[in-house]
């Protein structure tokens, strides 16, 4: 219902505007201080007017009173009935009574036709001369007196209709007036208020404009008033907006452009990195194929070079009393005596690096094919790094000066070996590649941290090392400074996870152009479980300080 | 309380008044200013010893047995009670003044507060006047009026009476007079001239265009033309004289009566050149 009440009354659309607004407030307060002023001038007329016809009937009394003082103290009553006949005879009297002082009426007067309406009753005190006192006390020289002395009364009764007329007059004609008044003021409030909100009406509409987004409007006002400078100010603000816009415009256009190029290099990197990855993928393929191409022949070659082995061992005692009995003979060319000796190297030399070979071909299968099952395998540090370097000879360059120094007693661990050496070979080719023009040293250290309960092998060179910015993002993956020299970006993320699949931690150390130090850090927690203390292998002594490889 | 009232009273009753060695015993009515005036004149005049005795601060005054101890050579009575009071007594001849309506005994006299009539006569003369109207109470002026009668006889001024019983007959009474008066003279008649009845005099003046001759130049201000007022002041010392006489042995019932020997005229400038009347005053 209260729902219903407030929309009745809702300001219609209309009057919601400014221009309106002020018309109908200016008009209502006009409307009101001409009502007030009427309603003020009425009552002040009416109470002038009922003042006035009050003083007029006092005024009459007074005189009545005056002319009657000497017929009432000569008790002359045909006088005092002719002054009452006369005072009636006044339009505002409507009975005139004189009496004495003892109460007695002395005369009286009354018109004929009594009005109907409201009257005022008026009693005025007839006195004797205040200033008159008797001869005796004249002549004694006394003073005048203030008193008076009352000898009668006279009553008016007055006839007020004519307030009552009057206020209906004035009413009329204040009404007429007023709305008069008020319809002028109004039209001419109309016509100024049209002409001062006009400029505010063309303030608005340019706003509203701008505001719903045409910014290249303006809002044209000349002067210079308030509202011409709020126009400008408006003017100026849109002005600054358009130009916002079109920078944003310009940004967005090369903001798109950016991530567009942004995106394609990415796009490229990604690609590069696949095309790494699955070169690398290709390349462990590669290396299964070829172990298992290269062990067939080899296996044969070394079956081969220990046959020849055997058979020349066995010809030899024939050969030599050939040799006694027939004199020296050749054999391919050379002298039986010095082709003894060296048919029976070759024939080791044959096998031996054949053997060498099925070894660098099952380093290169396990490098290609990995897996973790090798979590609880034996792992020797030194025996690692020696199949690290294996794996490298063919890559290290003469001009690298690599440099092992492998600690003793250092115990077996749990963990992949082949692992390992995965992440030792990632860290030698990082520190090979990392030296300058390729020339340089690259030191390899292992050791056993008894105290912590720790192995650990170094490696470190002298190369550029890296700078700081770089060092945030070295164990991201993907992340290469060689992308365009084959790197993948996995190099060290694969050696982080598988370190720290061992239970240890990586750490590098670097500043640029100081080198850069790899630590693997391997915990020794399961060593009681491995008895046994290997030696060095492959011919590296724990005296070695020093294992040059050329 | 009671007992100290008592002894302090029988001490007053029983122990003799002391002799007052005076001449005069000086009756007065009230403390009045025009007494005071009077009395003033009266020792300027008489410097025979004296004692005063106002009678309004005593609520009843024994003269005669103030005579009868005190035994002063005379008796001045200032005012009618102080005349009537002294009249009482006839062992001490009385001198009054400031009385209006004397009504001496055979061994009083003194000076009355009416100026002789033959003063407002020549001042009718004076301003032309041949008929002037007079109001009066028999009774209470019409020992004056038969003088000033007797006076204007050997005038030009003749006198129209009109006799009053009341007051309140005086306007009626001024009606009556109507076209037939050159002036008017109010006399200081208390039933002629009472306060209700006074502005009748002046409404008849202004009316008629006729000039009123009054005793007091109060009346000026009303609209009296002249005034012939008294001098209280001389009539005390005019008494003052007739009591010097009294005390060096002249008998009272040989000192006749008399009329202020002093008045001063004054007059309205306004009413009199309005009326166009010669100017009395200075006379």
């Amino acid at each position: 219902m209260k729902k219903r009440v407030k929309r009745k009354f809702r300001l219609s659309p209309f009057t919601k505007s400014f221009r309106v607004r002020l018309y109908l407030i200016f008009t209502g307060t006009i409307a009101l201080l001409t009502a007030a002023f009427v309603t003020f001038y009425v009552l002040t007329e009416i109470n002038a007017y009922r003042s006035t016809l009050e003083r007029e009937g006092r005024l009459l009394a007074t005189i009545l009173s005056q002319n009657a003082r000497l017929p009432l103290f000569a008790e002359n009553r045909e006088a005092l009935s002719a002054l009452a006949e006369g005072t009636s005879r006044q339009s505002s009297v409507v009975s005139v009574l004189i009496i004495d002082q003892q109460g007695r009426v002395a005369a009286e007067a009354r018109k004929v036709e009594i009005p109907q309406g409201e009257t005022v009753k008026m009693e005025v005190e007839i006195t004797s001369p205040s200033s008159v006192l008797s001869p005796e006390s004249v002549l004694l020289g006394h003073q005048e007196t203030d008193k008076q002395r009352v000898i009668g009364r006279v009553h008016l009764l007055l006839d007020m209709s004519a307030v009552r007329e009057r206020l209906v007059n004035l009413v009329a004609a204040s009404l007429a007036i007023g709305t008069l008044f008020w319809v002028a003021v109004s039209l001419l409030s109309y016509q100024v208020l049209k002409r001062v909100t006009s400029s505010f009406n063309m303030l608005m509409g340019g706003i509203e404009e701008i505001g719903s987004g045409k910014l290249s409007a303006r809002v044209d006002l000349e002067g210079d008033d308030e509202l011409a400078r709020a126009a400008n100010a408006i003017n100026a603000m849109a002005a600054s907006l358009e130009l916002r816009e079109l920078e944003n415009l310009a940004l967005q256009e090369e903001l798109l452009k950016a991530m567009k190029l942004e995106v394609q290099e990415e796009k490229k990197l990604v690609m590069a990195r696949l095309i790494q990855t699955n070169k690398m993928t290709s390349l462990g393929l590669l290396l299964s194929s070829m172990a298992h191409e290269i062990n067939n022949p080899n296996a044969s070659i070394r079956f081969s070079g220990y046959m020849i082995g055997k058979v020349w061992s066995d010809a030899v005692p024939l050969l030599d009393r050939v040799r006694e009995e027939e004199g020296d003979f050749y054999l391919g060319g050379v002298p039986f005596e010095k082709a003894r000796q060296a048919m029976a190297d070759n024939a080791g030399k044959i096998v031996e690096n054949s053997e060498r070979i099925a070894r660098v071909v099952q380093g290169l299968r396990d490098y290609g094919v990995g897996g973790d099952a090798h979590l609880h395998q034996k792992l020797e540090l030194n025996a690692a790094v020696s199949a690290a370097l294996s794996v490298l000879a063919c890559q290290i360059k003469k001009d690298v000066q690599l440099k092992t120094s492998l600690g003793a007693g250092i115990p077996v661990i749990p963990g992949s070996q082949s692992q390992i050496e995965q992440v030792l070979i990632n860290l030698i080719l990082n520190a090979m590649q990392a030296l300058d023009d390729g020339e340089g040293e690259v030191h390899l250290t292992t050791r056993h941290d008894a105290h912590n309960g720790e192995v650990v092998v170094e490696v470190s060179d002298n190369g550029v090392g890296i700078k700081p910015e770089t060092m945030e993002h070295l164990f991201e993956p993907f992340y290469s400074t060689k992308l365009d020299r084959g790197g993948s970006g996995l190099g060290l993320y694969i050696s982080q996870y598988i370190v720290v699949e061992h239970g240890g931690r990586l750490q590098l150390t670097s500043a640029p152009g100081k080198g850069t130090m790899a630590r693997v850090v391997l915990p020794t927690a399961h060593a009681a479980s491995v008895r046994g203390m290997v030696s060095a292998q492959n011919g590296q002594h724990a005296a070695d300080a020093l294992h040059q490889v050329g | 309380m009671q007992l100290l009232r008592f002894l302090l009273l029988a001490l007053l009753l029983l122990i003799p008044l002391p002799a007052f060695g005076y001449d005069v015993l000086v009756l007065q009515s009230l403390h009045e200013k025009g007494y005071e005036e009077a009395v003033n004149g009266f020792k300027r005049e008489c410097r025979a010893s004296m004692r005063r005795v106002v009678l309004s601060e005593y609520a009843e005054a024994d003269v005669t047995r103030i005579t009868r101890e005190e035994h002063p050579k005379l008796i001045v009575a200032v005012g009618d009670r102080a005349l009537a009071l002294a009249q009482k007594q006839n062992s001490t001849p009385v001198l009054y003044m400031m009385v209006l309506n004397p009504k001496p005994r055979r061994w009083a006299t003194g000076v009355s507060m009416l100026l002789d009539p033959s003063r407002y006569l020549s001042v009718f003369e004076a301003l032309g006047s041949q008929k002037v109207g007079v109001v009066y109470d028999p009774s209470r002026s019409g020992a004056y009026l038969k003088r000033a009668q007797a006076v204007a006889a050997r005038s030009r001024v003749d006198l129209v009476l009109r006799e009053v019983r009341a007051a309140k007959e005086t306007p009626g009474v001024l009606q009556s007079l109507r076209g037939k008066v050159d002036a008017l003279w109010m006399l200081p008649d208390a039933t002629a001239v009472s306060p209700g009845a006074t502005e009748a005099y002046f409404l008849f003046s202004q009316g008629e265009r006729v000039p009123v001759v009054t005793f007091a130049d109060v009346y000026l201000t009303m609209g009296g033309a002249v005034a012939l007022t008294i001098d209280r002041f001389d009539i005390g010392r005019q008494l003052g004289g007739m009591a010097q006489s009294v005390l060096e042995g002249k008998p009272v019932e040989e000192i006749p009566p008399e009329h202020p020997r002093r008045a001063i005229i004054k007059s309205n400038d306004g009413v009199v050149r309005q009326l166009k009347l010669s100017s009395v005053t200075g006379r």
